[in-house]
Protein backbone atom coordinates (compact mmCIF):
# COMPACT_ATOMS: atom_id res chain seq x y z
CA UNK A 1 0.00 0.00 0.00
CA UNK A 2 1.55 3.60 -1.26
CA UNK A 3 0.45 6.82 -0.37
CA UNK A 4 2.53 10.26 -1.08
CA UNK A 5 1.66 12.81 1.50
CA UNK A 6 2.35 16.61 -0.02
CA UNK A 7 3.22 18.80 1.93
CA UNK A 8 4.08 17.32 5.29
CA UNK A 9 5.09 20.29 7.06
CA UNK A 10 2.98 19.72 11.09
CA UNK A 11 1.41 16.15 9.02
CA UNK A 12 3.68 13.65 10.83
CA UNK A 13 0.91 12.15 13.04
CA UNK A 14 -1.41 12.33 9.90
CA UNK A 15 1.25 10.14 8.55
CA UNK A 16 1.87 7.71 11.19
CA UNK A 17 -1.69 6.90 11.81
CA UNK A 18 -2.08 6.36 8.22
CA UNK A 19 0.74 3.23 8.41
CA UNK A 20 -0.41 2.13 11.91
CA UNK A 21 -3.85 1.62 10.08
CA UNK A 22 -2.40 -0.68 7.22
CA UNK A 23 -4.00 -3.94 7.13
CA UNK A 24 -0.53 -5.09 6.80
CA UNK A 25 0.42 -3.98 10.13
CA UNK A 26 -0.51 -7.15 12.51
CA UNK A 27 -2.87 -6.99 15.51
CA UNK A 28 -0.06 -7.70 17.78
CA UNK A 29 -0.03 -5.16 20.98
CA UNK A 30 3.69 -5.32 21.43
CA UNK A 31 4.84 -5.99 18.06
CA UNK A 32 2.56 -2.36 17.09
CA UNK A 33 4.48 -0.65 19.82
CA UNK A 34 7.74 -0.94 18.41
CA UNK A 35 6.42 -0.52 14.72
CA UNK A 36 4.89 2.72 15.73
CA UNK A 37 8.02 4.09 17.62
CA UNK A 38 10.11 3.45 14.31
CA UNK A 39 7.53 4.71 11.89
CA UNK A 40 7.45 7.87 13.94
CA UNK A 41 11.15 8.39 14.89
CA UNK A 42 11.79 7.96 10.92
CA UNK A 43 8.72 9.99 9.88
CA UNK A 44 9.90 13.05 11.78
CA UNK A 45 13.02 12.46 10.35
CA UNK A 46 12.15 13.86 7.28
CA UNK A 47 9.01 16.15 7.93
CA UNK A 48 11.73 17.57 10.92
CA UNK A 49 14.67 18.04 8.44
CA UNK A 50 14.64 16.71 4.81
CA UNK A 51 12.96 19.83 3.59
CA UNK A 52 13.52 23.70 4.06
CA UNK A 53 10.35 24.49 6.04
CA UNK A 54 8.62 21.09 5.43
CA UNK A 55 7.56 21.93 1.99
CA UNK A 56 8.08 18.79 0.44
CA UNK A 57 6.34 15.18 -0.08
CA UNK A 58 7.30 12.06 1.75
CA UNK A 59 5.59 8.77 0.26
CA UNK A 60 4.89 5.87 2.43
CA UNK A 61 4.79 1.33 1.10
CA UNK A 62 4.11 -0.95 3.25
CA UNK A 63 3.99 -4.30 2.42
CA UNK A 64 3.73 -7.67 4.32
CA UNK A 65 5.07 -11.21 2.40
CA UNK A 66 3.26 -14.08 3.40
CA UNK A 67 5.99 -16.34 2.74
CA UNK A 68 8.72 -14.61 4.17
CA UNK A 69 6.81 -13.32 7.09
CA UNK A 70 8.29 -10.15 6.21
CA UNK A 71 7.45 -6.43 7.06
CA UNK A 72 8.50 -3.77 5.05
CA UNK A 73 7.79 -0.25 5.81
CA UNK A 74 9.51 1.89 3.33
CA UNK A 75 9.72 6.24 3.33
CA UNK A 76 10.46 7.98 -0.11
CA UNK A 77 11.52 11.62 0.04
CA UNK A 78 13.06 14.17 -2.24
CA UNK A 79 14.63 16.11 0.53
CA UNK A 80 18.06 16.93 1.31
CA UNK A 81 20.42 13.83 0.60
CA UNK A 82 20.90 12.39 4.05
CA UNK A 83 21.56 8.95 5.39
CA UNK A 84 20.86 8.94 9.20
CA UNK A 85 22.51 5.20 9.27
CA UNK A 86 25.61 7.18 8.94
CA UNK A 87 25.16 9.17 12.33
CA UNK A 88 26.84 7.84 15.20
CA UNK A 89 24.90 6.13 17.48
CA UNK A 90 24.73 7.57 20.95
CA UNK A 91 26.59 7.00 23.77
CA UNK A 92 23.60 5.64 26.08
CA UNK A 93 25.88 5.29 29.09
CA UNK A 94 26.18 8.86 29.47
CA UNK A 95 25.11 10.46 33.34
CA UNK A 96 22.04 13.00 32.86
CA UNK A 97 24.33 16.11 32.88
CA UNK A 98 26.11 14.83 29.78
CA UNK A 99 23.43 13.61 27.51
CA UNK A 100 22.39 15.45 24.58
CA UNK A 101 19.03 14.13 23.04
CA UNK A 102 19.77 13.77 19.48
CA UNK A 103 20.37 11.00 17.47
CA UNK A 104 17.96 8.61 20.06
CA UNK A 105 15.29 8.41 17.33
CA UNK A 106 17.26 6.74 14.71
CA UNK A 107 18.50 4.96 17.44
CA UNK A 108 15.29 3.32 18.61
CA UNK A 109 14.24 2.27 15.07
CA UNK A 110 17.48 0.61 14.66
CA UNK A 111 16.63 -1.46 17.98
CA UNK A 112 13.12 -1.67 17.26
CA UNK A 113 13.17 -2.76 13.65
CA UNK A 114 14.98 -6.17 12.45
CA UNK A 115 16.97 -4.21 9.86
CA UNK A 116 16.81 -0.62 7.83
CA UNK A 117 19.01 0.26 4.94
CA UNK A 118 19.11 3.51 3.11
CA UNK A 119 19.56 4.33 0.07
CA UNK A 120 19.81 7.19 -2.89
CA UNK A 121 18.11 7.09 -5.51
CA UNK A 122 16.60 8.76 -8.32
CA UNK A 123 16.85 11.89 -6.23
CA UNK A 124 15.38 10.44 -3.49
CA UNK A 125 16.04 9.24 0.22
CA UNK A 126 14.86 5.86 0.46
CA UNK A 127 14.75 4.23 3.89
CA UNK A 128 13.67 0.81 4.09
CA UNK A 129 12.86 -0.99 7.25
CA UNK A 130 11.89 -4.24 7.91
CA UNK A 131 10.92 -6.48 10.35
CA UNK A 132 9.84 -10.26 10.77
CA UNK A 133 6.31 -10.93 12.36
CA UNK A 134 4.44 -14.24 12.74
CA UNK A 135 1.36 -13.50 10.90
CA UNK A 136 -0.85 -10.24 9.80
CA UNK A 137 -4.48 -9.14 10.79
CA UNK A 138 -5.55 -10.60 7.61
CA UNK A 139 -5.47 -14.12 8.56
CA UNK B 1 -2.52 12.03 26.33
CA UNK B 2 -3.73 13.21 30.17
CA UNK B 3 -1.67 14.71 32.69
CA UNK B 4 -2.47 15.01 36.38
CA UNK B 5 -0.25 17.25 38.21
CA UNK B 6 -1.01 17.70 42.33
CA UNK B 7 0.88 18.13 45.56
CA UNK B 8 1.37 15.95 47.97
CA UNK B 9 3.82 17.32 50.93
CA UNK B 10 6.59 18.53 49.31
CA UNK B 11 6.54 16.59 46.35
CA UNK B 12 5.05 16.98 43.15
CA UNK B 13 2.87 14.22 41.96
CA UNK B 14 2.44 13.59 38.65
CA UNK B 15 -0.12 10.99 37.00
CA UNK B 16 0.36 10.26 32.82
CA UNK B 17 -2.06 8.94 30.67
CA UNK B 18 -1.71 7.70 26.93
CA UNK B 19 0.53 8.16 24.49
CA UNK B 20 3.71 10.92 24.63
CA UNK B 21 4.33 11.47 20.97
CA UNK B 22 5.22 13.89 18.49
CA UNK B 23 1.23 15.10 18.23
CA UNK B 24 1.14 16.49 21.81
CA UNK B 25 4.97 16.44 22.90
CA UNK B 26 4.49 20.62 23.08
CA UNK B 27 1.83 20.41 24.79
CA UNK B 28 3.35 17.75 27.48
CA UNK B 29 6.77 20.05 27.58
CA UNK B 30 4.12 23.42 28.80
CA UNK B 31 3.03 21.09 31.07
CA UNK B 32 5.38 20.30 33.13
CA UNK B 33 7.32 23.66 32.80
CA UNK B 34 6.60 25.09 36.33
CA UNK B 35 7.94 21.60 37.57
CA UNK B 36 10.79 22.83 36.16
CA UNK B 37 11.48 25.27 38.77
CA UNK B 38 11.12 26.56 42.51
CA UNK B 39 11.89 25.24 46.11
CA UNK B 40 10.12 21.61 46.31
CA UNK B 41 11.85 19.89 43.07
CA UNK B 42 10.46 16.10 43.82
CA UNK B 43 8.70 14.61 41.13
CA UNK B 44 6.98 11.33 41.26
CA UNK B 45 5.56 10.31 38.25
CA UNK B 46 2.98 7.32 37.84
CA UNK B 47 3.58 5.76 34.89
CA UNK B 48 0.50 3.48 35.00
CA UNK B 49 -1.29 3.89 31.84
CA UNK B 50 1.63 5.56 30.02
CA UNK B 51 1.07 3.63 26.87
CA UNK B 52 3.72 4.80 24.75
CA UNK B 53 6.32 7.26 24.33
CA UNK B 54 9.05 8.02 21.35
CA UNK B 55 12.32 10.19 21.85
CA UNK B 56 9.92 13.50 22.06
CA UNK B 57 9.01 12.46 25.45
CA UNK B 58 12.31 11.44 26.58
CA UNK B 59 13.29 14.89 25.45
CA UNK B 60 11.23 16.07 28.14
CA UNK B 61 11.78 13.42 30.66
CA UNK B 62 16.09 14.38 30.50
CA UNK B 63 14.74 17.85 30.82
CA UNK B 64 12.78 17.25 34.05
CA UNK B 65 15.47 14.77 35.71
CA UNK B 66 18.53 17.50 35.08
CA UNK B 67 16.03 20.27 36.15
CA UNK B 68 15.38 18.26 39.43
CA UNK B 69 18.98 16.92 39.74
CA UNK B 70 20.28 20.84 39.28
CA UNK B 71 18.08 21.75 42.35
CA UNK B 72 18.99 18.93 44.68
CA UNK B 73 16.03 16.65 44.28
CA UNK B 74 14.54 13.52 43.32
CA UNK B 75 12.25 12.40 40.35
CA UNK B 76 10.87 8.47 40.52
CA UNK B 77 8.77 7.18 37.70
CA UNK B 78 6.90 4.65 38.97
CA UNK B 79 5.05 1.52 37.04
CA UNK B 80 6.10 1.40 33.59
CA UNK B 81 4.47 -0.71 31.68
CA UNK B 82 7.41 -3.51 29.89
CA UNK B 83 7.25 -1.58 26.31
CA UNK B 84 7.78 1.72 27.47
CA UNK B 85 10.52 0.45 30.19
CA UNK B 86 12.17 -1.00 27.35
CA UNK B 87 12.22 2.43 25.28
CA UNK B 88 14.42 3.61 28.58
CA UNK B 89 16.40 0.39 28.98
CA UNK B 90 17.58 0.57 25.47
CA UNK B 91 18.46 4.59 25.54
CA UNK B 92 20.43 4.39 28.70
CA UNK B 93 17.60 6.47 30.12
CA UNK B 94 16.67 3.65 32.90
CA UNK B 95 20.82 4.71 34.64
CA UNK B 96 19.52 8.38 34.40
CA UNK B 97 16.12 8.39 36.06
CA UNK B 98 14.92 6.11 39.20
CA UNK B 99 12.44 3.69 37.96
CA UNK B 100 10.60 1.92 40.45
Amino acid sequence: MKKRFNPIKDKSSEIIEFVMSSPDIPDDDVLKFKLRLSIEEAVENVVRYAYDGGIGWLETNIDFNQDTLLLTIQLRDAGVPFNPLEKEDPDVTLSAEDRNIGGLGIYLCKKMMDNIEYRYEDGNNVLTMTKKVQSNSNE
Amino acid sequence: MDIKISQQDNKTMVVLNGRIDTSNADQFQQDVAPLMEGENPDIDIDCTDMSYTSSQGLRIFLMLQKSVKARGGKMVMRNMNPQVKEVFDITGFSNIITII
